[in-house]
């Protein structure tokens, strides 16, 4: 009795044991799952933050013509009418330092122009001259302690054409060589362009009016990359210069881009985009792409939300797209170009707007009001250039003619736009699952039809284990056959590839047929094996008859070279790595999966149904259409969402088989990029917590969403099938 | 006509058929499922036309297998071998002349275990008319409902033809696999112990509607239970270890029984 207990004590805690591990283990799959979900989640959401202006601190003091900041945000300097500069300590709370710039008696400063980077200013006077300095803030270490070292540096000086008169308008920039440009009018209609070559120490001036033809010119912009020139006038008309040539600046076009008068015109990074603001408010972006004439012409391709107000200023950032727009009333909209959207309105409690810049890092906004006060702003702005628009949408990027999706992450410079569309890598993914089910749909279900119910026990017993073994082929392996082995011999052997693919099933049925024409009592006398080898001798016979008349027909019809002849009669183009390689690569890996679950499906529908069906004079092909088959149906069903799963997941064979163009192209002789393979790629590329990191993020998400609906759909819907064919 | 068999553990047998017009006859037959182990022993049985004949014997001596013999649904194992003649009509259904969807349209089979398709009753019942070439709804639809008239389903299931065969009970399960076999208008009928998986209700009702076929149909029935084959069959053959031990009207077998081992069967001796 006692050691009757004590077993049973034992077994009742074996069973407790048993059974919270088991517990455990299943809470703690989906508790996994969750949190890679999370984890996605978590990393794909900062994309979606809104931007944001907050406050951070400000000073007081008289407006100045311009403000500027250190890289490390702590000296501030603020440059006045009078030529003074002050720089202010953030930390310490004061003025450190004092500079001047040398202007004569009662000379006062009215505007200013710089560089994007600002490294270099050029200031305008009440007199006519144009006196051009840098200020320079450089951080030195002593120790560990850091401070920022103030320096003014000053340039030439110069009187505007006509001395003595005020100039409007100017604008300056310095290229890559040194060289410099200034464009200014005088009586708001005569143009100056004066331009400075550095190598060949030479000055040269230009009065561009009369191809302005002497209207009020209202607004001017240079752009040193590009050596452009914009001016524009009170009828909404803007002159486009070239100025690459020095000695005589051209004018290129001039087109009426508003009814309204332009007030302001600035270049965005890149030196592509050019910003236009007008007297009724109104945002927006030209750039130059190639007409159907293919002329290149500039193109108004965004339009910005409506200031309701004259705008004033375009400042443009030196780190992306965003550029800000301030309107005569004092409100300021924050704008990402790419986006066409205008991120933040802000009307700095109606204080007016008088000055607005960028600090280098554009993570600060100076606003200067109307009531002597600086604010500093700190922007939360991490990933302008990601919308929803952006990822799933069509975007107008530079350069490009139309709206398109376009996935073209990284470039060279920080001036490349980065063109994040998803849509070219999901259409990849799909384009890719859609050849590899195509190829392995057939190919695994008729396989394990053949297996499952006509093909012999002693071969069934081979050929089970062989596609299974097939399932643990690594796909790293299928992908490099694939990519380097047979891309190479289906380029060489493009037409008896097509015919073998049309053709051979049509012959294997003929053959089969053929066999069939055999009496039944011959055809017992053979055994199993000699029906295969039948077939497979045919197979060889086919095979050999094709490659044999391939290049002949080649010659004949299709001028020596499909190709070729596809691409000069159908302007199809081949590429190597394309989608029936990766097709039938990716298929390779998926007919595993799906032969596996279809075989077990069908040898499972009970053998009282095959036989109450035979013994109904069905005939064996027709109990397994009628019968076997839709008893099977759900385990078919999920067969294939489960090989559909592995083909949207698998990663490796797209990578090496595909050119991985991310193209919108269904055809089946150029590549994709599917959204795996792009992560792959790219991620090791991505910065930390930047947009194409947490884009590839949301890629991963989104595959992570795929399969999931995928899998559940198999479920459900097998589900159902199973209820209603399967209940034997 | 009288028929003298020469068997192993038996001497010979007379059966008195000389009423009766022979539809099926085997001849010496030997079957094999293993090589070299015999499941039947020269069988020689003639079996007469609209009546009812059952096969007795106790489990495992070969009666369903002599049954599936009569359609070749043991055609399908491999390793089988199958020696003698078995002739329907006169004809060698073996012979390479013989086409085995006709064969088995003209004899039909009920199973053991009901087994209809996991489909509506209607589609059931059509299912072998349907594969057999008939197209047309309309003369499906009366194939169908003549045979489940025949079966006794047709009231219990008329107005709910596209409902699932499997919300059937048991016994109605068994009638449809009944009438689905009638759609075929076969000429024999195999029934390898249609009731042994149902309530003596449901039996009885089987037994019921054997009996309304009898007139029109030759039927074959594997029973174990001898009550049944004495209610329901007008002759009876009894099987022992792969060998047809005696062979004779029902009335005859088992009131005088001519062998020994016949005998002690019927008592219960043993089985
Ligand atoms: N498919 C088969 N393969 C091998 N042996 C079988 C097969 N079917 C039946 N047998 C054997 O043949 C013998 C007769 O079986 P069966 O005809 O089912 O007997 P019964 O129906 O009289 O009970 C049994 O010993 C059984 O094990
Ligand atoms: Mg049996």
């Amino acid at each position: 009795m006692q050691e009757l207990t004590k077993f049973q004590k034992r077994l009742k805690f074996e069973n407790k044991v048993a059974s919270g591990l088991i517990t455990l283990g299943g809470y703690g799959v989906i508790v996994s799952v969750l949190l890679i979900f999370f984890f996605l989640v978590s990393e794909t959401l900062p994309l979606f933050w809104k931007t944001s202006l907050e406050k951070d601190f400000e000073i007081s003091g008289k407006t100045p013509i311009s403000i500027g900041m250190d890289d490390y945000k702590e000296l501030v300097y603020q440059v006045y009418e009078n030529g003074i500069i002050s720089y202010y300590n953030i930390k310490q709370k004061k003025n450190v330092k004092y500079d001047t710039l040398s202007l004569s008696a009662g000379e006062k400063i009215i505007s200013s122009s710089s560089t994007l980077e600002k490294d270099e200013i050029a200031f305008c006077t009440d007199s006519g001259r144009i006196i051009n300095a840098a200020v320079l803030l450089t951080p030195e270490y002593s120790g560990n302690s850091r401070s920022i070292v103030p320096k003014l540096v000053n340039y030439e000086d110069f009187y505007g054409k006509e001395s003595g008169k005020s100039l409007e308008n100017l604008a300056f920039d310095k290229n890559e060589n040194g060289n410099k440009f200034w464009v200014w009018t005088s009586e708001k209609k005569n143009v100056f362009i004066k331009i400075f070559d550095l190598e060949e120490d030479l000055n040269y001036t230009h009065k561009l009016t009369e191809l302005t033809g002497g209207t009020k010119i209202t607004a001017s912009a240079i752009n040193a990359e590009t050596e452009v020139l914009f001016l524009s006038d009170e009828n909404g008309e803007i002159f486009y210069f070239d100025i690459s040539n020095y000695e005589s600046p051209e004018l290129k076009s001039h087109w009426k881009a508003s009814n309204n008068e332009i007030t302001a015109i600035s270049f965005l990074i890149g030196g592509n985009a050019v910003v236009l603001g007008s007297k009724k408010g109104e945002v927006e972006i030209w750039f130059q792409i190639r007409n159907e004439n293919d002329d290149v012409v500039f193109t108004k391709t965004q339009v910005f939300e409506n200031h309701n107000s004259e705008i004033t200023k375009i400042v443009p950032s030196q780190r992306n797209r965003t550029f800000l727009t301030v309107d005569k009333s004092g409100e300021l909209h924050l704008n990402y170009s790419t986006t066409s959207a205008t991120n933040v309105k802000f009307d700095n409690e109606k204080k007016g707007i008088k000055l607005v810049d960028f600090s280098p890092t554009a993570d600060v906004i100076i606003v200067a009001d109307d009531n002597s006060k600086i604010g500093f702003f700190n922007l939360q702005n991490e990933h302008p250039e990601v919308t929803v628009n952006s990822l799933f949408g069509k975007i107008w990027y530079e350069g490009y003619s139309k709206p398109e999706f376009v996935w073209q992450s990284t470039g060279g410079s920080d001036a490349f736009e980065s063109k994040m569309s998803l849509i070219p890598l999901i259409f990849g993914t799909l384009k890719g699952t859609l050849y590899a089910m195509l190829f392995s749909i057939p190919i695994a279900i008729f396989g394990a039809i053949y297996v499952s119910q006509f093909a012999p026990k002693n071969l069934a017993v081979i050929i089970k284990p062989i596609i299974e073994i097939m399932a643990a082929l690594p796909s790293v392996v299928i992908g490099f056959l694939a990519g380097l082995f047979f891309s190479p011999l289906f380029e060489k052997n493009l037409l008896l590839i097509v015919l073998l693919s049309v053709a051979a099933p049509i012959l294997f049925v003929v053959i089969i047929s053929l066999w069939g024409l055999i009496p039944e009592d011959k055809r017992r006398k053979f055994s199993n094996t000699w029906e295969l080898t039948f077939v497979f001798i045919a197979m060889v016979l086919v095979f050999m008859i094709f490659w044999g008349i391939s290049e002949p027909l080649e010659t004949l019809f299709f001028d020596g070279n499909v190709k070729n002849w596809l691409y000069s009669n159908f302007n199809i183009g081949y590429d190597q790595r394309n989608s029936l390689v990766v097709g039938i690569a990716l298929g390779f890996a998926v007919i595993p999966i799906i032969f596996t679950i279809t075989e077990d499906a069908l040898t499972n529908v009970p053998k009282s149904l095959t036989s109450a069906s035979l013994a109904l004079g069905a005939s064996k092909w027709q109990t397994v259409q009628r019968v076997v088959l839709p008893a099977a149906s759900g385990g078919i069903f999920a067969a294939i969402i489960l090989g559909l799963g592995r083909a949207i997941g698998e990663t490796m064979i797209v990578l090496m088989a595909t050119g991985n163009t991310p193209i919108l192209d269904l055809s089946l002789f150029n590549g994709f990029r599917a959204m795996s393979a792009t992560i792959a790629v790219e991620i090791p590329e991505a910065p930390v917590g930047g947009s194409l990191y947490r884009v590839l993020f949301l890629t991963a998400l989104l595959l992570l969403i795929f399969t999931f609906i995928v899998n559940s759909l198999a479920t459900y819907i097998g589900d159902k099938l199973r209820k209603k064919y399967a209940r034997y | 006509m009288k028929i003298n068999v020469q068997n192993s553990i038996s001497a010979s047998f007379t059966t008195d058929l000389s009423k009766e017009k022979i539809i099926l006859e085997t001849k010496n037959v030997d079957l094999c499922y293993v090589p070299q182990v015999r499941t039947l022993t020269n069988v020689s049985i003639q079996i007469p036309e609209k009546k009812v004949t059952a096969f007795i014997g106790p489990s495992g001596c070969g009666k369903s297998t002599l049954l599936r013999c009569f359609n070749r649904m043991n055609d399908l194992i491999p390793g089988i071998s199958i020696k003698g003649l078995i002739t329907i009509d006169g004809i060698d259904i073996y012979s390479p002349e013989t086409k085995l969807e006709e064969l088995r349209k003209k004899v039909g089979m009920v199973f053991q275990k009901s087994n209809p398709f996991p489909m509506g009753i209607w589609e059931n019942v059509a299912f072998g008319p349907k594969v057999n070439g008939i197209r047309e709804k309309a003369e499906l639809d009366e194939m169908v409902e003549s045979a489940l008239i025949q079966a006794d389903l047709w009231k219990e299931v008329k107005d709910r033809l596209n409902n699932s065969a499997l919300d059937l009970s048991g016994g109605q399960q068994q009638r449809l696999c009944i009438a689905r076999a009638l759609a075929n208008k076969p000429e024999i009928i195999l029934m390898d112990e249609p009731a042994s998986a149902l309530d003596p209700i449901s039996t009885n009702k089987i037994e019921e509607t054997i009996d309304e076929l009898r007139e029109n149909y030759t039927i074959i029935i594997v029973t174990h239970n001898m009550q049944q084959a004495a209610r329901v069959s007008d002759y009876t053959a009894f099987m022992m270890i792969g060998e047809m031990i005696e062979f004779n009207a029902t009335s005859k077998l088992f009131t005088n029984p001519e062998k020994k081992l016949t005998e002690d069967y019927i008592t219960g001796r043993f089985g």
